[in-house]
């Protein structure tokens, strides 16, 4: 991996108020690279994937996306540099199909362009799940009547049509049974694949292990441990994250 | 992994057999309990009031009911849009009001009916987009915005004429609106009718019916997808504003005169058929025929209790309690939908 970095955030600092959640972060990224991205609650993961899907802006630091300088001052001008984000519970809209729900903010349209081309529409939800693998009873049916595993694949699936680069994903498999789990960790190997950089902040360190190429552990805005994934067993990782031993940088 | 896949198709199957693959018809059964439930009801009604009373199912009493329930029609199309939005507009009464007495004073001062007309449309969209910027761009919650609007052009609807009733001496295509039959069909009811239409294509065609029922549904994962939330809002309540003050003309052009009272109520009366009809007010589930379905229900009650010579007050209590008794019903016997997601 001695290629430009996807991503690369240097000394990024960030404050809110007299609280400084993030103290000086490096963090690089790969091209079909999955990072995982650990540290107990207060540890600044969250915050510091808002400076990079947009949300927040950094006190200080830099950014660089292959290799270019950038600034990104809302989740748009994110989303232009094919940075996507999936987060927990504000994905979908449950009254909404599965395919409306996919396309949402670029449905095809017919009819100089007034009515939504629904067939269209419907064959693409359905080949895009195909090919990622994700397995709904119809993509007419709606997102409330489906279960956890299959709503987050969905919002996956949603992520990954716009072509993304980046995929930041908050804790995809929090609130879902085993089976539905595997079905979700399953769909990122699938994300890996295709050449897609993701960052997995996840408080389930099993499915780290199932899926990641690497790990950075965060510890009070900083990043105190940066391995590859062989480097670790349950145990030092746990370590790590609780800051038992002061790791090697 | 391969192992892995195995169980992945085994877990998804599961929910296949509850929902069926693309069959259109028993989905849209599925989706669309309540809408048959207020069908069977209308139908149940119709047929009690044929039998009850000699003058209901006549041709001419239904022509009669449509034209009269024409302003109704027209703006339930907008409030359902609204609605679904998670959204109110209290204001469309008054609108409605400012608009029938407006048309009436413009005419009486001495513009022609096409200026008037339009004076009128603009009016009408003007307090709707107040409403709209005040509810999306500054962030008030559309109760309280549309009821002080409600008071406030209650008010300008007073003050323009004085509390009087003041005739319409406007052209004939004016008066046709509201008076005008076209093969014994009445105007107002064939410009409801296509209204109607039009309206559920946008709601279940567009990009625009797809946010309405986003938003109400999660505003923050529409707003995520780059879609101008704010603008789609504030146009619900403007084209609301629109229709309302439409529906005024319709109305004042049936009746030859404006009156600054004529809405009183009307608000209700609309909200009551959306709601009925099994649009949710807690946004996210709308539907235009439901809310078709809503007019005419309360429509025919009162119809068909006058023709039998019911007390109109009677007739008030038993519209109320059709209402409560229906939102009971949509809510904990046609679908847990609303209970689960608040």
């Amino acid at each position: 991996m001695a290629a430009t970095p996807r991503i690369e955030m240097k000394e990024i600092t960030k404050s809110f108020g007299r609280i400084q959640s993030l103290r000086g972060v490096n963090l690089e990224l790969y091209s079909g690279e999955v990072l995982g991205l650990v540290g107990d609650n207060g540890a600044g993961k969250s915050t510091l994937m808002k400076v990079l899907s947009g949300v927040h802006l950094p006190d200080g630091g830099s950014m660089k996306f292959e290799g270019q300088p950038i600034r990104l001052h809302s989740p748009k001008e994110a989303k232009n540099y094919q940075i996507e984000t999936i987060f927990q519970d504000l994905a979908l809209c449950d009254t909404l199909d599965v395919a409306s729900n996919l396309f949402l903010g670029r449905e095809p349209l017919r009819l100089f362009n007034r009515l939504i081309d629904k067939k269209k529409m419907h064959l693409s939800a359905q080949q895009e799940l195909d090919r990622l693998g994700v397995t709904i009873p119809s993509t007419y049916a709606t997102v409330e009547n489906l279960s956890g595993g299959q709503r987050q694949s969905v919002a996956i699936a949603r992520a990954v049509i716009n072509n993304p680069k980046v995929l930041i994903m908050d804790e995809p498999t929090a609130a879902l049974g085993v089976k539905e789990v595997r079905m979700v960790l399953e769909l990122i190997k699938k994300v890996k694949q295709s050449g897609v950089s993701v960052i997995l902040i996840t408080h389930r360190l099993r499915d780290l292990f199932e899926v990641c190429d690497r790990i950075t552990v965060l510890y009070e805005g900083r990043i105190i441990d940066n391995r590859p994934i062989t480097d670790f067993t349950m145990e030092t990782l746990v370590e790590s994250i609780t800051a038992e031993k002061e790791a090697v940088h | 992994m391969i192992e892995a896949k195995g169980k992945m198709t085994s877990v998804s199957k599961k929910p296949a057999t509850t929902i069926k693959q693309n069959k259109a018809v028993p989905q849209w059964i599925a989706n669309n309990k309540q809408i048959i439930g207020i069908f069977a009801v209308l139908v149940i009604l119709s047929l009690f009031f044929s039998v009850f009373s000699n003058s209901f199912a006549t041709t001419g009493n239904m022509l009669n009911m449509l034209q009269q329930l024409a302003a109704n029609l027209i703006v339930c199309v907008f409030m359902t849009l609204v609605i679904t939005t998670s959204g109110i507009d209290l204001s469309v009464g008054s609108i409605l009001s400012l608009a029938s007495a407006l048309i009436a004073v413009l005419i009486k001062a001495g513009l022609g009916s096409f200026e008037a007309f339009l004076i009128v449309l603009i009016v009408g969209a003007i307090v709707g987009l107040i409403n709209g910027v005040v509810i999306s761009y500054l962030s008030i919650p559309p109760f309280i915005v549309t009821l002080a609007s409600m008071i406030y052009i209650q008010g300008l609807a007073l003050l323009i004429t004085g509390g009087y009733s003041i005739g319409i001496d406007g052209s004939a295509w004016l008066n046709a609106i509201g008076q005008g039959r076209v093969l014994n069909i009445p105007v107002s009811a064939i410009i409801a009718i296509v209204v109607v239409v039009v309206g559920w294509g946008v709601l279940t065609q567009t990009r625009f019916g797809t946010y309405v029922i986003g938003i109400g549904s999660n505003e923050e994962s529409v707003r995520r997808s780059g879609v101008n939330i704010k603008k789609i809002k504030m146009l619900t309540y403007m084209f609301s504003g629109m229709a309302a003050s439409f529906a005024g003309i319709v109305l004042a052009t049936r009746l030859g005169s404006g009156s600054s009272n004529v809405g009183t109520g009307f608000e209700m009366a609309v909200i009551a058929a959306v709601v009925l009809g099994g649009t949710s007010l807690f946004g996210g589930i709308g539907t235009m025929l439901g809310s078709v379905f809503g007019v005419f229900l309360i429509g025919v009650i009162d119809n068909g209790l006058t023709l039998m010579n019911v007390s109109p007050y009677i007739i008030q209590i038993i519209q109320g309690s059709v209402l409560l008794l229906a939102v009971i019903v949509n809510t904990h016997v046609f679908s847990g939908k609303s209970l689960k997601r608040r």
